[in-house]
């Protein structure tokens, strides 16, 4: 039963060899080699910011702001941990962040109450398959919610931790790396998180 | 193994975060309490559950997130990134500025043919050209760095600048060259410049025939805190696996690196070429490595080999 989640390995497996070249040319000024990095990592960071904040526009804005930031620093980039982790650093502190703007002004990102009940504003994004599958959109309108709202109770660094560990398959380990805390911190901190989502969600089938 | 701890370890051990120790334990446990293993069920029902959940980004949206941040640089006109000689070259040239004075016979240019070229600032700022300054007053040429130690003003109106000067001077040859040899390993040492390391061992491991490179190559994976170096040093030496010193540094990293990356390169290595003698290292890391596939790639050496997984 125990298992990796996908790409747990692959995130860490080998540091691509040819990266610290382009690291270095991005450094020297290289406008080509500083796409080409991007779009070697472009995809995990937006699909971090779309699943953590369910919302196209913020998840838009914060690939943006991540990646100038990229930009503006990398020559402050000494090849201290890896350029994934550097990069997720200024990641996850800009989706923190905007959690924690969210907590403030007590936001429901993504799942807002309609006529027809509750309804996820991302599933816009798959309203064609979802017409081709009836079942799974009856699934998103009985059980978004629901999950939604056992997300919604946790803190934003536990949302951060288990968004690590569950959908984008880091280890623990990296996880605080990142997030600049112990594995055993993150450890306890996924923990709590699926300890809330148990109570919030009872005896879910 | 009690219900409370069972209950504490259940999410780690369905992402796969338990030592296998405790994973063994956990299992046994669950295989005899009916409520524990309830609860793990129901985890896995509810980690189901949020795995539907997860989205991919439409294509669209990926497509306009590049396109936005390609003319947010362009508009903002935010000036490249800073070019490298800013940053890790000075640490380098600093660190070199002391290593080059044991070469001052090199007073002549080495080879006509430049594979490497190697220089230095010992300074933290350069003075523009002809800023306030004649020409005829900078300190030399283009080739000499300055940076100011002291300033003070006189009576007549002028200001006394006390400069400290630095000589620049590029040195090039093959590699072959011993004395280029002697610089490349230095730099590849410099503990203050992770980058000039990362450069100095590139050049260095494709020329690991040489018993003095490849004793830095096995130096490298075993003290660098870098895991880039290591890597590449790891890299450099690929061909010499069979060897019994190289054999014995990769057994070293295997136990002791805290870089998964570095410990599944050296599992891959080592396992490739798999003999009686790595049999206790295998048993041991299958019992202590928390990366699965680490644990894994050493259990089925061990089985290839008719050895025990477990030590008794």
């Amino acid at each position: 039963m125990a298992q990796d989640a996908p790409g747990a390995v692959g995130a860490r497996l080998s540091p691509k060899l040819d990266e610290a070249g382009l690291i270095r040319a991005v450094q020297r000024g290289d406008s080509d080699a500083f796409e080409q990095l991007v779009r070697a990592y472009d995809q995990s960071v937006l699909r971090l910011a779309v699943n953590l904040l369910r919302s196209q526009e913020d998840a838009r804005d914060v690939f943006q702001e991540a990646f100038l930031r990229v930009y503006r620093n990398i020559h402050t980039f000494r090849f201290d941990c890896s350029f994934h982790t550097w990069l997720y650093r200024i990641v996850t502190n800009i989706c923190l962040d905007y959690l924690r703007k969210r907590k403030v002004r007590k936001e429901e990102p993504a799942v807002v109450d309609t006529s027809e009940g509750p309804l996820d504003r991302m599933n816009d994004f798959e309203e064609e398959a979802a017409h081709a599958d009836p079942e799974r959109h009856l699934w998103n309108r009985q059980l978004s919610h629901r999950i939604e709202g056992a997300l919604g109770s946790l803190t934003p660094r536990e949302r951060m931790v288990f968004e690590l560990r569950h959908y984008q398959g880091l280890r623990l380990r990296n996880i605080g790396e990142i997030l600049g805390t112990s594995e055993e911190a993150a450890k306890n901190c996924l923990f709590r998180a699926t300890q809330k989502m148990r109570v919030e969600l009872g005896d879910f089938q | 193994m009690n219900c409370d701890t069972s209950a504490k370890l259940i999410p780690l051990y369905f992402y796969g975060e338990l030592p296998p120790e405790e994973e063994d334990h956990l299992e046994q446990h669950l295989d005899a309490c009916a409520a524990c293993s309830r609860q793990a069920e129901q985890y896995r029902a509810l980690a189901v559950a949020l795995d539907r959940r997860a989205t991919e980004p439409p294509p669209n949206l990926l497509a306009e997130c590049r396109h936005g941040l390609m003319q947010a640089v362009e508009r903002a006109q935010i000036p490249a990134p800073r070019a490298a000689h800013s940053t890790a070259w000075p640490h380098f040239r600093e660190g070199f500025a002391a290593l080059l004075a044991q070469f001052s016979r090199w007073r002549t240019p080495l080879g006509a043919v430049a594979l490497v070229a190697l220089g230095f600032f010992a300074a933290r700022f350069s003075l523009p050209a002809g800023g306030g300054l004649s020409k005829a007053d900078l300190p030399g040429s283009d080739n000499v760095i300055s940076s100011v130690r002291s300033i003070q003003p006189d009576a007549s109106g002028h200001v006394r600048i006390v400069l400290d000067e630095t000589r620049r001077r590029t040195v090039s040859g093959e590699l072959q060259d011993k004395n280029i040899e002697q610089l490349m390993l230095a730099a590849a040492h410099d503990e203050t410049n992770p980058a000039l390391r990362v450069e100095s061992v590139d050049i260095l491991k494709s020329h690991s025939d040489s018993s003095e490179i490849r004793g830095l190559l096995v130096n490298r994976v075993l003290q660098d805190p870098n895991p880039y170096v290591r890597l590449r040093a790891l890299d450099g030496l690929k061909p010499f696996t069979a060897e019994p010193d190289v054999r014995k540094a990769m057994a070293q990293v295997l136990e002791r690196d805290d870089n998964p990356g570095v410990r599944i390169q050296v599992v891959d290595l080592l396992t490739a070429h798999a003999d009686d003698q790595i049999v206790g290292l295998l048993q041991n890391v299958v019992q202590k490595d928390d990366n699965t596939y680490i644990r894994r790639r050493c259990a089925e050496t061990l089985k290839d080999m008719n050895a025990s997984v477990g030590t008794f």
